[in-house]
């Protein structure tokens, strides 16, 4: 690694540390979701105004003009103290980008420095009740005004992650049902503010409200809210999926850390013997650690390839599918260890610091972003090169598909 | 030292790979299976001359300088084709156990020979499951080795070997010339023949101590030095059996279309592939540790992910070759029978996993 991105790493580190005590994970602690919020909102703001809010943008878009390395030092910097950056990942991410590609100079600028300082929210509006993975059988439809030119917006999207707080949203709709699915969809933004369009908190198991279900009924946007041509919307959609490539990522998959669960095992008895002793803790400790082990390796290659200027392989892919499904299985197991304390249920704890909230909150990390399934089809069909899954409603225009 | 390999790293792994697939082959590899104690001599002679033998071992002593990593992409290109001998990593841990405490004129005699290939070491450390035992019953008492070593890996192959024995005041490592009267080293059938396998006697056999502050320790590093050595040719094993299933189940069609379009199918082979790549990078991460603190946790890392992948993977590949998986003419019980060798040989799960959980717990000293 280069001196230049250590000594960046390392100021990064410096002036976080200065933050702790304002935005850190104990300052956090019992606050509301709105007080939440409204800390990450100046916690974005404390960021701008420090230079690392959009460390790999334009600077004419208010970046910093670096490159993917130095956004992902400081984002494993930051990872390590909890700071409230929960509500901004989606709108910085996807859909905030995406609109700087498309839409004309102006309003864009201003939009892009309102939401980078938390000021504003964007969500991204793909998913549907009836189509998780298969993102092209979307059914919410845009409909042209002939006289006006407007774009007339009807049906029911889901999973959109923070939509309640959100001011504006990336939308992809069906605009022409006679040809096959992917060629009939459009892309627009839309203000959530707007007549006719109703946002419904979905409460997920573990008791929070991350995501939500949107209603659009008969919202009307100009034709200026579009990016990309008619019946392009499918190639735009994919285009903003992979533009956060490099995300800094964690090997206990978002779940405690693998040393809580040794000082923990060290500390529980079983049958009158640290549990820590016992063979069946032992393998589990093993098996865990060299699993992290290798995610971080991986990592740390990625990390090396993009300094070397080469394009990281595909192994990135394996990160959500192992790390994720390892943290369920050794959540449920510490809860197990744990015994009748394992029920113990403290909402004061993030989901790093608590087996129990760790393993409520396992499932939705494990589906969101795409189920194992999905996960390894795509490795299979994209890395291995294995056939794709029989798709009988390829080639067949949308609104003959059976339904 | 760096994981993402350099240029000249990867082009000592494909010429590696290249050699090795142009002087070996699987019809070699059974005719070794029907027979006991005999190793691949066409192998030990292609590692001897492309100077594989002296990679770890310095200049001054015989040896081509270069490094675990360098070691690392010869022993999965030897993995790959289910090649090899005992010999790439016990050969490597005499070599080592030797650098480190042999005296000058042991050092003299022995590392030439072992960096030209033309010496073969082993190690005899295990009595029993117990690999790094604190008392071993073969005892050493002025310079002469008594009692016996069992299931030695290259035991009746090798010229020289270092073993863990009981000295007059504690564990000791003892090195051992194997071809004096004294010694007798017997093959036994198993079922990877060419690992030369052997039980070894010795009766009143002159032996060297070794200077070693602590023997039990020298002995696990010795075998962490292998285990780095054995996850790479479990990995180059492993990614072999995957990319197997993977081709196989391209051009096998049923039900009107290649198996591989099952998702039962392709899953198991892209699960097949997150193993493999886990322990690759495991493996690749001990090598390049070597010499820092994170060297023991990371070589039992790269251990337990290698021998689960190889051992998952080779299953799983048979499973999906069905039929014509568990027949002799097919070369997967080749890699069967090697993914089990190579777990049993540098210790088993088990013992990786302890000596994992107690580094990671702060247990020893």
């Amino acid at each position: 690694m280069t001196t230049a991105l250590e000594i960046y790493r390392d100021n990064a580190a410096a002036w976080l540390q200065t933050q702790i005590a304002e935005f850190g994970r104990e300052a956090r602690r019992g606050l509301s979701h709105e007080e939440d919020l409204a800390l990450g909102r100046r916690w974005q703001a404390a960021k701008f105004g420090a230079g690392y809010s959009a460390i790999t943008w334009k600077p004419e878009h208010c970046g910093q003009g670096l490159t993917a390395l130095e956004k992902l030092a400081f984002e494993q910097e930051e990872i390590k103290h909890g700071f409230p950056n929960d509500y901004f990942g989606v709108s910085l991410g996807m859909p905030v980008p995406i609109m700087l590609r498309y839409l004309p100079d102006g309003w864009k600028q201003e939009r892009a420095t309102a939401a980078l300082r938390g000021e504003e929210i964007w969500c991204q509006l793909f998913s549907e009740p009836a189509g998780g993975s298969d993102l092209a059988g979307l059914r919410t439809r845009a409909e042209q005004d002939p006289a006006t030119g407007d774009w007339i917006i009807n049906g029911q999207k889901l999973w959109t992650t923070w939509a309640q707080h959100s001011d504006y949203g990336v939308i992809v709709a069906r605009t022409d049902p006679s040809v096959p699915k992917h060629k009939g969809l459009t892309y627009y933004w839309v203000d959530m503010k707007a007549p006719g369009v109703t946002v419904r908190p979905v409460r997920l198991a573990e008791g929070t409200s991350e995501v939500n279900e949107v209603f659009f009924d008969d919202v009307r946007i100009p034709d200026s809210q579009r990016l990309g041509p008619v019946g392009g919307g499918f190639g735009v959609a994919m285009e903003t999926l992979t533009i956060e490539r490099y995300q800094a990522t964690d090997p206990a998959g978002f779940g405690p850390p693998l040393q809580l669960f040794i000082d923990e095992a060290k500390a529980i008895k079983i049958k009158g013997r640290p549990a820590i002793e016992d063979g069946r803790i032992r393998e589990r400790i093993a098996r865990t650690y060299a699993m992290q082990s290798a995610m971080g390796a991986i990592y740390e290659r990625t990390l090396l390839s993009l300094a070397a200027g080469l394009q990281p392989g595909p192994e990135g892919a394996v990160h959500k599918l192992v790390s994720v499904r390892a943290r369920q299985k050794l959540s449920e197991f510490a809860v197990d260890l744990k015994g009748v304390e394992g029920m113990r249920y403290d909402d004061d704890l993030t989901r790093k610091e608590s087996w129990s909230k760790s393993w409520m909150t396992a499932p939705t990390g494990r589906i969101a972003g795409g189920a194992d399934e999905m996960l390894l089809n795509t490795i299979a069909e994209r890395i291995l090169g294995l056939p794709q899954d029989h798709r009988p409603d390829k080639g067949v225009p949308f609104n003959q598909i059976p339904r | 030292m760096s994981i993402l390999y350099d240029e000249q790293q990867q082009a000592i792994a494909d010429e590696a790979g290249r050699i090795l697939t142009a002087r070996t082959s699987s019809a070699r590899l059974k005719e070794l299976l029907e027979v006991t104690g005999q190793y691949d001599d066409v192998f030990w002679e292609t590692c001897r001359e492309q100077g594989w033998t002296g990679i770890g071992i310095p200049e001054d002593n015989g040896g081509i300088g270069l490094g675990l990593i360098e070691l690392g992409l010869v022993a999965e290109a030897c993995g790959a084709l289910a090649c090899g001998a005992p010999f790439l990593n016990t050969g490597f841990g005499v070599a080592q156990a030797i650098l480190r405490y042999g005296d000058a004129a042991t050092r003299a005699e022995w590392l030439p020979k072992l960096a030209s290939g033309e010496a073969i070491g082993a190690i005899g450390f295990a009595e029993g499951a117990d690999m790094v035992p604190g008392g071993p019953a073969l005892r050493c008492t002025n310079g002469r080795l008594t009692g016996a070593k069992r299931s030695v890996a290259g035991g009746s192959a090798a010229d020289v070997a270092v073993v863990l024995a009981s000295g007059e005041h504690g564990p000791v490592l003892a090195l051992v010339k194997l071809g004096q009267s004294g010694v007798t080293a017997t093959a036994f059938e198993t079922f990877d023949n060419s690992r030369c396998t052997a039980d070894i006697a010795f009766d009143n056999a002159e032996a060297v101590v070794l200077d070693t502050p602590d023997a039990l320790a020298a002995a696990q590093e010795v075998l962490s030095l292998q285990a780095v050595i054995a996850a790479h040719e479990q990995v180059g094993g492993a990614n072999k059996m995957m990319t197997a299933a993977r081709d196989y189940s391209l051009t096998r069609h049923a039900f009107g279309q290649p198996i591989g379009g099952f998702q039962s199918v392709k899953h198991r082979i892209a699960e097949d592939y997150v193993l493999v790549e886990l322990a690759r990078a495991n493996a690749v991460q001990a090598a390049a540790s070597f010499g820092t603190d994170t060297f023991a946790v990371n070589a039992a890392a790269a251990r337990l992910s290698a021998t689960e992948a190889y051992d998952t993977v080779s299953r799983d590949s048979v499973q999906v070759h069905g039929g014509i998986g568990v027949t002799w003419d097919a070369d997967l019980h080749l890699h069967q029978r090697r993914a089990r060798s190579l777990a049993i040989e540098q210790g088993p799960m088990v013992f990786w996993e302890d000596t994992l959980v107690d580094l990671l717990a702060g247990d020893v000293a």
